[in-house]
Order: structure tokens, then C-alpha cells, then sequence
């Protein structure tokens, strides 16, 4: 017997080949690339099948391909379990479906596999261009959907992409609906996330060298928005990491376990007005610290304060991530030191360093107060030939501090920080080096503040009695203009600005028309990042409650369906619309009630089944029944096919004879 | 249209039956029986085929070789009384070779038309794939117009006049598939199959035996019965709602993507002819959906060519449409 096989059509396969590879293209730089190879292998054997050149991949082959790919991830990432691993997983698997796509069925799974990469593509970036290109790969994985619903065109033609187009546009209420008021779960496992990533940003560490290499990088690594006036740029000191321990020529910050018990918690700080409000969107760093400036508290749920005054994540932050803070620059920060806090910062390597700990006696000798040494030390730096550079040279000596204060006098903020943290503490001051960032770039078209790794910095804090800690920054001293204007303009005669990346937009700032762009689409980001991204939890519950006042969970539900509603109504009006109402005639309309009654018995008639075969099949099944079903089969046979004769009275008769007839439900 | 306006005259009063005379039936059934003595076991296809001979259809037999084809089309020939001539198709095949050739005759001095087998009641074109498309086409006009255009000159051909064509299976190697024009202008496709093993059974006890001398069918239906089938077919009644289930045929195999082209009107027509011609041998007066049903495989399968999307072929497409559209208007 001779059968019809179904085969995807070719249009069809066209829109899944052209999404496969846009769906491929995002992840294209962060797998290996034989998975390309996969892919045009795929696409080729595909192509070669629908040409009837080439056959389906026998089991064997279905099962070898599958285990390569396996084992071929396994090899390139060293594990299959992570997220990168597990999103080439993904991606081989998609690929080898296609070779194996033969009903529209397998299309159909292929596709819905296609926006759930579609999605994995977010668990990398939630930036806005991603979104605009996954929004083009949805369009274009819906096309081939459609495209499958449109079998028989022999030219291809971009009617599937229209009607995609008008679907998913169709589909825009329901979704901004669910945008808002969808319930957003914490999640609800976790896996190891980016375990194959580099982490950005600040470490807990710091040699010198780190800060510099840090600064060669033109990312974003946070925006602010101020609530009132911008502060002045050599206001912002974006603290991020106090480093208090010097070991073997590396400054660390201290573990959370190091701190004693009644240490744990920050101290009491007086604050008077209404201080500096902002919001801070941090870009992943994969790292749990926060940036805030001096003396900053933080109302955002989940956000914790350290004893040094900065601001904690208790998670590693994966996405980008908003908080908001609240700073008093101006406030006595730890009046009174803890016998603990005074020896931790008082510390010093026992040995080395012996330069730098008689040049600072020296200093000390010749002034009178503590205040007065800083002042000093600040002195000598600007005074004598230091150098503020990029490229500092590597120090060699086991003297590290040695080396830079009296030989090479060439360095970066690090340099300088880690000197004068240890000349303070030679001489009894307590003293940290700290690190974050300093200044950053205003944005005029939205006032925000965006501060780039580039703008990574290391100074000091000492503490001095009766003013707390206090912020010093000896790289002021070598290089003002850092502080002033920002790295750039410090090292401009140096010309090292991004000297690793030319194509940086950073580079052309001074082309009015591309900064201009770069700052209205950074602006944009901004907004996306504050208004999507950003709507999170709690950000949905604020704006609920704005909206419709206390919540609960009834009120949440009706909210939610009530909205499906409001959105759906209209469609289904207008479907219901679209139902025809054609006439039947009364003899049609009768013999398919006659139908419909023997189907409650469980004998449907087929569709193509004709009268008299239908009455041959029911004679064999419901004998009993077999005359009153004759006499309706024999009326309805001669007023349909026999022509125009006694056709009224018949009618009349065929029509009483379905309406007593009552098939016996009992039976069955 | 006109399918209704004639259907006054033969039925009269009765409705179901009484139609068609029973002289008619009788001779339908010789017939049958007749041929059915020649070619065993194989009662629907033979009763097929006179049908469409009746309906004044052309007929291809297709079958591999051996299964009794070139049988079937010569005890058709014989049981009509036609006037019949066989051509043996083959690659090297001209159409002068069919249709006649100008001869110069010296002692007149003038071209004188030597008529080809095609003048004839009933042409046996045999294995006709075997010939090149431009012989096949010689047919064409034959066929359709029942005339041929030779040198210009317009020639009858005699009347009734039909093929009764057989061919190998398209994918066999040393054919020439049939064009759609060409496949169109045949009534009916007939397959023979394998015989039932009662059947073979039968053929192989006759073997050698006296029955086996018996080759040719002897006549059973004349000119006159012949035009009286016709008349009574002439006179069935399509009701409304049969011709509406035919419609709605024609239109599904135009509309649906398995289709790469539906039914033409040629088609519908054929359709409609062939079902009515069912329901005289049926000795009905009118056309039921089953008459339809019953003709629609050997009428349509031919004509019909799944479309760049779908495998198979046209006895799938009649099986799709068979089962997909409602005999009742849904």
C-alpha cells in the first residue's frame, strides 16, 4: 500500500536553517569552534537529505555523533557540568537534531528548542543589544514555525515572516502584561554559574601592578545616578575594598573570620543632614563587593555593612545589579579605635623595608603632629622626582617599597598607596590602603555618573585622633590632575590611555558626534538597565503597591487574571466573529443529529464514510438498532441522491424518524 | 448543468430502480463473465473498465509486464465487436508509423494517404511508454478530438473510436513517462495486480487443457447497446447533494498543501461521467456517494501529483482524499 509521507517543507526548512544560525551566532565567540563545524556539517547533511542526495543518519551514526559531542565538550571545557559546558551541550544537541528532522514533528521540536537557546543566551548578558537581537531571533525561529503551516510554496517568499511579524506584535499586550505582573520566583536551584568566566574587577588582593593592568580596560564597571547634585569628581572616591594586612609584599583584605566576634558589626557614625542619595546599577563582577562613598548606609534589601564602612553582597554578584545608598562625606568616621583594630592596622612585617621605615622616622622627627606627617609624606612625593605612570617597570627586590621610594620613583596609585600605608604605620598611625575607584565620566543626556575600570584606584586611609578616618591620597600629590580630570588627561603626555585597545569608543571622545552617540546609547542602557533588568522582586512589589495599595496574595491573583482577561477578550471576541454562519439544510442538519447520536454510543461515523456503509458498520455492531437506523440510512439515501419525487412527505418522515430515534446508552 | 435536464426521460416514476432496462444489465453482465473466462479474478477492474469504455473514456492499463494487460485490452476489443488494431510501442516509433503517411503514386501522378493504424474503432497501443514523448503526442489529438492532422489535412477517424493503451510502470528502465496533458486525456488508469492464488490456481489447472483454446471473447454488446448504455447514462440524476460531495472533492485536492496540482475541470468532469456510468452498471437511476468513491482511484490517481513537500504518489493523494472529505456536508 503506497503511503504519504510528510517531509518538512522547504521553505519551512529554510527559516530553520537561517535561525539555527542566528541563534548559533551570540555564543559563537564563547564556544569552541568545532562546534561550527558541527553546524555546517549539520546544515549541509540536511540540505543534501532534502535534495535526496544524501540519507537520514542511521542509529549507529545517531549514536556516535551524540557521544563525540559529549565527549568532545568534555574535552574542551574539562567537565560537562557549568553553565558554558552546558550551553554547548545545548547547542550540539540542537544541531544534530536537524540531521535527524524528518515530520514536521521533529521540526516542531527543534523549534521550541530554539527559544529556550534563545534564553540561554541571557544567562551571559541581559544587555540591551542582546535583547534587540534575541527579539530578531525569536521573530525569526516563529517564521519557521509559520513557514511550517505554509507547506506547498514552491518559490520562497517572506509571507511566513509577515505573518510572524503580525503574531508576535499580536502577542506584545500579553507579554508586557506578564513583564509586570508575572510572580518572579527566587530561583529555584542553583547551579555553578560561569564557572569557566574570569572575575572582574577589584580582588581582594593587590600587588603592585594589579590596579594598572586593571586600567587598561575600557568596560563599564558601574553607573550612578545621584539624586541631587553631582558631587565633584575629586569627591568621588567609589570605596569598594580595605586592604589592612601586608604580607610578603601583597596588601589583603581581612576574612570575614578574622574579625573578632564584637568586631563584626560597623560602628555607630553621626551623621548630621541629608547627605548624598544615589543609586548605583553594577555590571557582573562575579565578586561580592559593592561601591559607596565614605560614609555610606544602604537601604537596599540584601545589602550588608562591613566594620571598614563598605557595603557587601552576601551572593556574588552574576547580573547586573542595583542598589541605592546613602553617603555623609563630611562625617567623623570611628572616633574612638578598638585595642583590636588599632594593632590590625598598626601592622607591619617584622623584617624588610628598612629605607622606608628610617626615611619615615626621619619625617616624623622633624614634625611635631600626626596630621603634620601626612603632610610631609605628602610633600616628599610631590617634592622629589616621582613619576605617575602606566608603566611602572617591574620591582625586583624582596623590598619592594625600598625600591620604589628611592630607586625606580616610577608608579601607579598602588605604588604610592602601599608606600605611604607603610610609612604611617612605621610610625605608629594606623593606616589601610584602600581600593576602588575614583571619579568617572558624566553623562549629560541623563546625568548619570559611569564609571569605568579604567578609572580603578588605590588610596590610603589614616586615622588620626579626633578627626576618625580620614582619606589621604598621596597620587594627588604626583599626578593632580588624575583626581582632577581623570586618567586620561594624567596621562596624556605619556599617551598609554587604552593603549591596548584602539577601537575603543573611549579613544575617539574628542569626535563630538561619536561621544555623542556613545553617551545617548550608554544613556539608553542606563534606562534599560534601571527600568527592565533592574525589575526585580522587589522593584515589582514596590510598584504594585503604588498602584493598587497593600497586596495580597488574592489581590496579586485577581490582578493577574484579570489582566489575561482584559488582554484576551478582545482576541476571542474577534474570533468568535470570524465563525461562520452558513445555513444547513434541514436534511444534512438532521442525518449529522442522527450522527452525533450513535457517536454517544460510541459509533461516530468516519469522515468519507457514506450512509449506507456507515448502516453496514452499525448493522454489525448494534444489531438491535440495525431496522430504525435501515429506515433513517434509506430515507435519507433516496432524498439525497434519488432527485426531486415524493420529496416533502419523505422529509417530513425522515426528520420524525431521527427524532424518535434514541440510541440505548446502557448498552455502553 | 445539463446533467439535470436530462434526467427526465429514461427514469419516469421510479426512483430507485427500473432505470435501466434489464436487457441492459444482462448484457453487462456477459460481458463481464465473458471477459472474466479469459482474465480470472479480476471482476472489479474488468467491470472498471468497460465502465469507462462505456463513459466513451480511454483507458491505461498499467501493471508490469506478465500480469494481463495486452488480455484485458484485447477481450475488451473483441467483447465490443470493434473494429481493432494493435501497435507495439516502441522507442523507435514514429508518429507517420500511427498515424499514415503520403505515398507518391507514379501512375497518378499524385501523393495518395496511406492511413496508419489509428483509423481504426479501437486502437491497442501497447507498452505506449515505451515510445518517445513526440510519438506519445501523435496520439494526443486522436484522442481528445477523435481526428488526426496529417500533412496538413484534417482526417475523422472513425466512430467510437478509443485507446486502450498499456504501460510498464513509470520507474521501470526504457520509459518515457507519459506527460500530464497526455495522462490527462485517459479516463481511467487501471492497475491488474497479482491474481488472487484462487484464481491462479484455476489458470494453472487450464493449462493445457481444453479451455485454454478458447482466446477470444465472443461479442456481447453490439453498436445499438452500446448507444443505449450511453443514453441510459445519459438520463442518471446527480442530485445536489451528490454533486456538492463531488465539489467538495475537487476542491479539497486544490486547496490542500498535499496536492502539488488538484483536479481539473477535465477531472470533475471524468469524475462525474465515470460515477454515472457506475450507477447504470449498477442498474441505478441515480448516483450515490459510493458510486463515486468506487471510480475515484482508477479516475483521479493519474491526474494527481503530491506536491515538492510530500512522498508518495497518486493512490496515497486518492486514499487522503477519500478519507478527508465528508461524504455529508460538515
Amino acid at each position: 500500500m503506497s503511503s504519504l509521507v510528510e517531509q518538512v517543507p522547504r521553505n519551512a526548512l529554510v527559516w530553520i536553517i537561517a535561525s539555527m544560525f542566528a541563534l548559533l551566532a551570540p555564543h559563537a565567540l564563547r564556544i569552541p569552534v568545532w562546534v561550527l563545524l558541527v553546524y555546517i556539517v549539520a546544515v549541509v547533511w540536511r540540505i543534501q537529505v532534502h535534495r535526496g542526495r544524501w540519507s537520514f543518519p542511521g542509529r549507529v551514526v545517531k549514536v556516535v555523533l551524540t557521544l563525540s559531542g559529549f565527549f568532545g565538550v568534555m574535552a574542551s571545557y574539562g567537565s560537562v557540568i557549568g553553565l558554558e559546558p552546558t550551553v554547548a551541550l545545548l547547542l550540539i544537541a540542537f544541531a544534530l537534531k536537524l540531521v535527524e528532522l524528518v515530520k514536521r514533528k521533529d521540526a516542531y521540536v527543534l523549534l521550541f528548542l530554539g527559544y529556550f537557546v534563545c534564553i540561554t543566551e541571557f544567562l551571559f548578558s541581559q544587555d540591551l543589544l542582546v535583547t534587540l537581537y534575541s527579539i530578531f531571533t525569536v521573530v525569526l525561529v516563529t517564521t519557521a514555525l509559520v513557514a511550517l503551516h505554509q507547506p506547498g510554496q514552491q518559490r520562497f517568499s517572506g509571507s511566513s515572516l509577515r505573518l510572524a511579524g503580525v503574531m508576535l506584535l499580536q502577542a506584545l499586550p500579553l507579554m508586557i502584561v506578564i513583564f509586570f505582573l508575572f510572580p518572579r520566583f527566587g530561583p529555584l536551584w542553583t547551579v555553578p554559574i560561569k564557572s569557566h568566566t574570569a572575575k572582574t574587577g577589584m580582588s581582594d588582593f593587590m600587588k603592585p601592578g594589579d590596579v594598572a593592568s586593571l586600567s587598561q580596560s575600557d568596560e563599564v564597571a558601574f553607573r550612578v545616578k545621584f539624586a541631587g547634585e553631582i558631587p565633584p569628581a575629586s569627591e568621588l572616591y567609589w570605596r569598594g575594598l580595605v586592604f589592612s594586612r601586608l604580607r610578603q609584599g601583597v596588601w589583603s583584605s581581612l576574612g570575614y573570620y578574622e574579625v573578632p566576634a564584637g568586631e563584626m558589626r560597623p560602628r555607630e557614625v553621626a551623621t548630621n543632614g541629608e547627605g548624598v542619595g544615589y543609586s548605583v546599577i553594577m555590571e557582573p563582577t562575579q565578586q561580592n563587593w559593592l561601591y559607596s562613598l565614605q560614609y555610606a548606609v544602604s537601604g537596599t534589601a540584601g545589602v550588608m555593612h562591613t566594620p571598614d564602612y563598605r557595603l557587601y553582597s552576601p551572593g556574588p554578584i552574576e547580573s547586573e545589579y542595583m542598589y541605592r545608598a546613602r553617603s555623609w562625606p563630611r562625617s567623623v568616621v570611628e572616633p574612638e579605635l578598638s585595642e583590636w583594630r588599632r594593632k590590625t592596622e598598626l601592622k607591619l612585617p617584622p623584617l624588610g623595608n628598612d629605607g622606608a621605615r628610617s626615611l619615615a622616622q626621619r619625617i616624623r622627627a622633624d614634625v611635631d603632629s600626626q596630621q603634620a606627617f601626612v603632610d610631609a609624606v605628602l610633600s616628599y612625593f610631590s617634592n622629589e622626582p616621582f613619576h605617575y605612570t602606566l608603566k611602572p617597570g617591574r620591582l625586583t627586590s624582596s623590598d619592594q617599597i625600598d625600591e620604589f621610594l628611592f630607586d625606580s620613583r616610577r608608579g601607579f596609585c598602588e605604588h604610592y598607596a602601599s608606600a605611604f600605608v607603610f610609612m604611617s604605620r612605621s610610625v605608629g598611625i594606623p593606616a589601610r590602603v584602600v581600593a576602588g575607584y575614583q571619579g568617572g565620566e558624566i553623562n549629560p543626556v541623563n546625568k548619570t555618573v559611569i564609571v569605568h575600570q579604567f578609572d580603578a584606584h588605590a588610596w590610603a586611609e589614616v586615622w588620626l585622633e579626633g578627626r576618625g578616618w580620614v582619606r589621604v591620597d598621596p597620587t594627588s600629590a604626583v599626578a593632580p590632575s588624575r583626581i582632577e580630570w581623570g586618567l586620561e588627561e594624567a596621562l596624556a603626555s605619556e599617551g598609554t590611555f587604552l593603549a591596548d585597545a584602539p577601537l575603543s569608543p573611549l579613544r575617539y571622545r574628542k569626535l563630538p558626534l561619536l561621544n555623542q552617540l556613545r553617551l545617548r546609547y550608554d544613556a539608553l542602557t542606563y534606562q534599560w538597565q534601571s527600568w527592565v533588568v533592574g525589575f526585580n522582586r522587589e522593584a515589582q512589589f514596590e510598584l504594585l503597591h503604588e498602584l493598587f495599595g497593600e497586596i495580597s496574595a488574592r489581590v496579586f491573583i485577581t490582578l493577574f487574571i484579570g489582566s489575561w482577561v482584559l488582554v484576551l477578550t478582545p482576541v476571542a471576541i474577534s474570533l468568535l466573529r470570524r465563525k461562520s454562519t452558513r445555513e444547513i439544510n434541514p436534511l444534512d442538519k438532521h442525518y449529522l443529529l442522527f450522527c452525533e447520536r450513535m457517536s454517544e454510543i460510541g459509533l461516530a461515523r468516519e469522515t468519507g464514510e457514506t450512509p449506507d456503509q456507515y448502516y453496514a458498520r452499525v448493522r454489525e455492531e448494534v444489531p438491535e438498532k440495525a431496522e430504525q437506523v435501515e429506515r433513517i440510512t434509506g430515507l435519507y439515501n433516496e432524498l439525497a441522491y434519488a432527485g426531486p419525487g415524493r420529496a416533502e412527505r419523505s422529509l417530513a418522515e425522515f426528520i420524525s424518524a431521527v427524532s424518535s430515534f434514541k440510541p440505548d446508552r446502557r448498552r455502553f | 448543468m445539463n446533467v439535470r435536464q436530462g434526467v427526465t426521460a429514461a427514469r419516469g416514476a421510479g426512483v430507485d430502480t427500473g432505470a435501466v432496462s434489464a436487457d441492459l444489465e444482462s448484457i453487462i453482465d456477459a460481458a463481464v463473465s465473458e471477459i472474466g473466462s479469459i482474465l480470472l479474478g479480476k471482476e472489479p477492474q474488468i467491470r472498471l473498465a468497460l465502465c469507462c469504455l462505456f463513459a466513451r473514456g480511454h483507458l491505461l492499463i498499467e501493471d508490469l509486464p506478465g500480469m494481463g494487460k495486452t488480455t484485458l485490452s484485447h477481450a475488451l476489443g473483441a467483447v465490443f465487436g470493434l473494429d481493432w488494431k494493435r501497435v507495439q510501442f516502441t522507442s523507435d516509433l514514429m508518429p507517420a508509423d500511427i498515424l499514415g503517411v503520403s505515398v507518391y503514386d507514379a501512375r497518378d501522378a499524385s501523393f495518395n494517404f496511406h492511413p496508419g493504424p489509428v483509423f481504426t474503432q479501437l486502437l491497442l497501443a501497447d507498452e505506449i511508454n515505451r515510445a518517445t514523448p513526440r510519438t506519445q503526442s501523435a496520439l494526443l489529438e486522436a484522442m481528445a478530438e477523435g481526428q488526426v492532422t496529417v500533412e496538413g489535412a484534417t482526417r475523422a477517424l472513425p466512430q467510437p473510436f478509443f485507446v486502450i493503451a498499456t504501460q510498464n510502470p513509470v520507474h521501470q528502465s526504457g520509459t518515457y513517462p507519459l506527460p500530464e496533458s497526455q495522462l490527462d486525456r485517459f479516463l481511467m488508469r487501471l492497475e491488474l495486480g497479482y491474481p488472487h492464488p484462487k484464481a491462479e490456481r484455476e489458470m494453472y489447472l487450464r493449462r493445457h487443457s481444453a479451455a485454454q483454446e478458447i482466446t477470444t471473447p465472443r461479442r456481447c454488446i453490439d453498436d445499438s447497446q452500446l448507444e443505449a448504455i450511453r443514453a441510459a447514462v445519459s438520463a442518471v440524476h446527480a442530485s445536489d447533494t451528490l454533486l456538492d460531495y463531488l465539489q467538495r472533492l475537487v476542491a479539497y485536492t486544490r486547496q490542500s498543501p498535499e496536492f502539488e496540482v488538484g483536479l481539473s475541470p477535465r477531472g470533475a468532469l471524468a469524475l462525474l461521467d465515470c460515477a454515472k456510468t457506475w450507477a447504470v452498471m449498477q442498474n441505478r437511476g441515480h448516483v450515490v456517494p459510493e458510486d463515486v468513491q468506487m471510480v475515484l482511484p482508477s479516475v483521479a490517481s493519474h491526474r494527481l501529483v503530491p506536491s515538492g513537500d510530500y512522498a508518495g504518489d497518486g493512490d496515497a493523494l486518492v486514499d487522503l482524499l477519500l478519507r478527508s472529505v465528508d461524504v455529508v456536508a460538515p
